[in-house]
């Protein structure tokens, strides 16, 4: 019999856009704030957190995530799992031009479990090597 | 830490898959056994359900992907291992580009995909849309037709059997697809593309002249080896094969996708390149 070695990968993601042209993955931020207003949309979903500064003004920041079907197919329940008003902690990473919003990756929901609200860094931006080969 | 991460890393992009170079999987010594291949009326495989592109793992779709997040390790929410349909899998022999075409897509790629077709909500087109993981696909087989729904972009594939390809195509994103049955395998033979893809990965166009073959071979109740070769004189030097695997996900249904719902993308990549932010690879 012959066997064939195949090199099978990680499952591919679509890429409705490139996370890595918007966002810098080497500029991650944790934020804790509270809930204000969640989009649940194609292409992507979003959510709007009230952040309070260093200097005590509350910043509204805007993140970024999966679209509906993929949350609800990895557990989540829109108006339930997280709801405005509540308090949550995100971990992401900051959109390139400097602005109050992000790519949201992990979500601690107010209850303390957490969740994948999108990819991870660089997502549809190519990854590590090109499709041709470079000499 | 670090070496953790990337052991992980290599576990998830780099995990051998030992498959039979005959048409039917064959068992050998001490592997397990393989569950049964599910029939049709017809005796042929029967490839109807719904799938996951480019996966492995087996499950049910929540069991597969839901605790570590489609396209994550689950163990560091910051590891950047997620292959997407943009990336070049590991160990993945580069694709065959003309020279000028090559230098075409390695510019798509230090542009981090921002010229990305589906940026516009447009169809990803093949092999792009079947090899995806994020969003499942549902294949309906009959004798005489497979019908393929895909939840990404709302696209559709209707395929006779033994039938021939028009005559009056018009291009389109997704093609005309005639299949036949050889042996145990599906085989699609696809025409009539439009040029406002990409094939797999950032910047990987092709011309209308493209013509893919797709292979189709159920192995046991929840795989599907998918292999597709892509040819393209216009652009490519010799065809260029892939192979993947589509894995079955009971349980799963398809749920709408209207991508022109809240699409914010064109607008902040143009403001982006307007305002001259770095976001180039070098």
């Amino acid at each position: 019999m012959r066997v064939v070695v195949l090199w099978c990968l990680a499952t591919p993601l679509s890429a409705h856009h490139s996370f890595g042209a918007e966002y810098d993955g080497n500029r991650p931020i944790t934020l804790t704030g509270v809930l204000t207003k969640i989009e649940w949309t194609n292409p992507h979903s979003h959510f709007y957190l009230d952040v309070t500064d260093a200097k005590g003004n509350i910043v509204n920041w805007k993140f970024e995530g999966y679209p509906p079907g993929v949350l609800y197919r990895t557990g989540w329940k829109k108006d339930m799992t997280m709801k405005p008003g509540d308090s949550i902690t995100v971990f992401g990473w900051r959109a390139r031009d400097g602005g109050n919003w992000a790519h949201s990756r992990e979500i601690t929901l107010r209850g303390g479990g957490k969740m994948f609200f999108g990819p991870p860094a660089g997502t549809g931006d190519g990854g590590t090597t090109p499709a041709v080969e470079v000499r | 830490m670090r070496a953790f991460l990337v052991a992980s890393i290599a576990a998830m992009a780099l995990c051998p898959l030992a498959v039979s170079g005959q048409t039917a999987p064959q068992r050998t010594a001490g592997a397990p056994a393989r569950s049964s291949v599910p029939r049709a009326s017809d005796g042929k495989p029967d490839l109807t359900g719904v799938w996951q592109g480019g996966s492995t793992q087996r499950g049910t779709w929540d069991e597969a992907n839901g605790g570590v997040g489609v396209g994550g390790t689950g163990r560091n929410p910051s590891a950047p291992v997620a292959l997407s349909t943009n990336d070049r899998p590991s160990g993945r022999e580069a694709a065959p580009y003309q020279p000028w075409a090559a230098e075409k897509v390695l510019e798509a790629f230090n542009r981090r995909g921002i010229d990305d077709p589906t940026t516009f909500c447009l169809p990803a087109g093949l092999p792009r849309t079947a090899i995806l993981g994020l969003f499942p696909q549902q294949i309906i087989q009959t004798p005489a037709q497979i019908v393929i729904l895909y939840e990404y972009m709302s696209m559709f594939r209707v395929i006779p059997l033994d039938a021939k390809h028009p005559d009056d195509l018009i291009p389109s994103y997704m093609g005309n697809s005639v299949g036949h049955w050889e042996g145990n395998t599906l085989v699609v033979d696809v025409i009539g593309f439009n040029d406002k893809t990409w094939l797999a990965g950032t910047g990987t166009f092709h011309s209308d002249a493209l013509h893919i073959t797709e292979r189709y071979t159920r192995v046991d109740k929840d795989q599907i080896d998918y292999e597709v070769v892509m040819d393209d004189p216009n652009v490519l030097t010799k065809p260029w094969t892939l192979r993947s695997t589509m894995m079955l996900r009971e349980g799963t249904r398809l749920e709408e996708y209207v991508c022109a719902e809240n699409n914010l993308d064109p607008d902040r990549h143009e403001k982006l390149l307007k305002e001259g932010v770095d976001f180039r690879r070098q």
